[in-house]
């Protein structure tokens, strides 16, 4: 029964093992979809390249179905996952904060690390820029404190806020994430495209 | 031929992938949902009915009163005549029988304090226990021989013949500093027990209790 | 900018397949250590122990840093810190197959490279400020969180894309 690390299943010992092992495997993945390109993650917002769009939302479908699957035929317990805690304004305003850093450096951390991996210079300016954000935010600790400890609504899911069904909730999830994709395939069409290398 | 049917088949390969996605969705949807298992396993029962995190001896409690040890809730089983007449210093009354009661689970039911149960022998807190322990609630643990062990032990040590070896009379020094904190009177030893109340006397040695190594799910960036 | 567009569209993975892997990798992350992925947290760890070491009275007195030094490790033995290893040599190996690896600044024909340089730093910056403040970055909030329908991720998720698809227009020199 999973998760296999906390219920003691796999030593403690091979949790930083385990931890490099799926870093190798995210940041193959990552690189290999096209994300160490800034100009490819920043056209999703555009309209001329919808990798990120499609890559995030297969990404999100398929592992939320198969961790429900998975606790459907009992190998993982749902109830011990880490749940992101939500802190309801710090989410949205550092959410938004988020969202101009990224259509203005075109990377988010993840993937500016694949960019730093194979020598994209503003990649290294990028995380350079994220430290000295961390750095910012660290120092002004006192003054983002109250949105960064305030509305803390627990480690909630969907299911506990609005009291849906996590099925039904997936399958509406699936269904937008195709039209969606439908969606981004017309659009990109119509965009003037945009080449880079 | 083969290779245009594969090419018209291939020409829909994002639509046949949609349709697959929707179908594994919609499964979670109408796969039949069966009632689960409430509380823990029976196998994770048993390895805790056995773990020797169980007990807790009347030394180990007594000296976790006498340290004022804020992390544990001392939780007395017995009906609430007994309780009254007797009971362990800042034990909480929970007969058996109200155990699930709506008051009584906050007490239970959280992950801040261990919880050690007694009762006269350790009969009726071990039901307590396992019935605590079947909900799924943690930290649980039952105090070894209950209040009668208490007495035999803490309130009344027993003195040790000469013949014993040194740690039995190391033993029942403790034991005994612990009786006169807990207000036992030693005619032959007054006026060290009336100044042991006041420093309380703790025990040099700290037994600390050996927590399984576990750790807890944590994440995010 | 030269465009051949058939060794172009043919440079990486068709995304589907892409997110299909990156879901794999999330439900076996999920799996074996109950937790999701991240990337900024990293970044932190790396952010703390610089304070540490340069001004450690500092990092103490700070209510921020000081949550994440320990007695008697360094900060950065954190899982996380183990995964962006990991992030950063998959990456390489990824690149070095498909013959990506260069020191360049990549950026719009239309742009200077110090432009765009200039942009990546104040990017960063407001990444770095944002994800603290939101707790997790795209990979540890949004991703992650969405993985098991933690209404924080989703919200997170929403506010990136919405502020981002709100901004664009601003930044669309850069890019188009």
């Amino acid at each position: 029964m999973g998760p296999l690390i906390p219920n003691g299943l796999i030593p403690m010992e091979w949790d930083s093992i385990i931890a490099i092992i799926i870093g190798i495997a995210f940041g193959f993945v990552l690189e290999a979809s096209g994300f160490s390109s800034s100009r490819k993650l920043a056209g999703v917002f555009y309209g001329y390249d919808f990798a990120v769009l499609k890559v995030f939302f297969t990404a999100a479908a398929v592992s939320v179905i198969g961790i429900y699957y998975m606790d459907y035929l009992g190998y993982l317990d749902i109830n011990q996952l880490y749940v992101h805690p939500t802190y309801l304004w710090a989410a949205i305003i550092g959410g938004i904060i988020m969202g101009i850093g990224f259509v203005a450096g075109g990377f988010c951390p993840g993937t500016s690390l694949c960019a730093v991996a194979i020598g994209k210079l503003d990649a290294w300016v990028y995380v350079g820029g994220i430290m000295i954000g961390v750095f910012v935010f660290s120092e002004l600790y006192s003054f983002f404190e109250p949105i960064y400890n305030g509305y803390f609504l627990g480690n909630i899911t969907l299911v506990d806020s609005f009291g849906w069904n996590p099925y039904w909730v997936i399958f509406i999830f699936s269904i937008i994430a195709i039209v969606a994709f439908v969606v981004s395939d017309v659009v990109r069409k119509k965009v003037k495209k945009v080449f880079y290398s | 031929m083969d290779k245009k049917k594969i090419a018209r088949v291939t020409s829909f390969r994002y639509q046949i992938l949609a349709l697959i996605f929707i179908l594994l969705a919609g499964g979670l949807v109408l796969l039949p949902k069966y009632q689960k298992q409430e509380g823990i396993k029976s196998e994770a029962l048993l390895s805790h009915a056995t773990s020797p995190e169980r007990y807790i001896s009347t030394d180990q409690i007594a000296n976790k009163i006498i340290n004022k040890d804020p992390s544990f809730i001392l939780i007395d089983v017995r009906e609430e005549e007994s309780f009254k007449n007797y009971s362990l210093p800042n034990a909480i009354n929970i007969p058996l029988a109200k155990l699930f009661d709506e008051e009584s689970l906050p007490y239970l039911n959280q992950s801040q304090f261990d919880v050690v149960f007694f009762s006269n022998d350790h009969f009726y807190a071990d039901q307590a226990w396992m019935l605590c322990n079947r909900r799924g609630f943690k930290n649980l643990r039952v105090l070894n021989g209950g209040l009668n062990t208490w007495f035999t032990t803490i309130i009344n040590p027993e003195k040790p013949s000469q013949d014993m070896p040194a740690e039995a009379f190391e033993l029942y020094a403790t034991r005994k500093a612990s009786s006169m904190y807990f207000g036992v009177f030693y005619p032959d030893q007054q006026a060290v027990a009336e100044e042991s109340i006041s420093n309380t006397p703790a025990p040099k040695k700290v037994i600390t209790v050996q927590k399984k190594k576990k750790k807890p799910v944590e994440g995010g960036c | 900018m030269k465009t051949d567009k058939k060794t172009n569209s043919h440079l990486y993975w068709n995304p589907y397949y892409g997110g299909f892997l990156l879901g794999i990798i999330i439900i076996f992350t999920f799996y074996l250590t109950g937790r999701g992925l991240g990337a900024s947290g990293a970044m932190k760890s790396s952010v703390v122990t610089i304070v540490d070491e340069v001004a450690p009275t500092h990092a103490e007195n700070n209510a921020y840093y000081s949550k994440f030094i320990k007695e008697d490790d360094t900060p950065m033995n954190t899982w996380l810190v183990f995964e962006t290893l990991g992030v950063l040599i998959g990456a390489f190996i990824s690149g070095s197959l498909n013959n990506r690896i260069k020191w360049r600044v990549q950026h719009s024909p239309k742009i200077t490279s110090r432009r765009r340089l200039v942009f990546a730093l104040a990017g960063g910056i407001l990444f770095g400020l944002g994800a603290q403040i939101a707790r997790g970055c795209t990979s540890g909030a949004a991703l992650s969180g969405m993985a098991v329908l933690s209404t924080g991720g989703f919200i997170t998720m929403l506010a990136i894309f919405g502020s981002a698809y709100a901004f664009a227009y601003f930044f669309r020199k850069n890019w188009i």
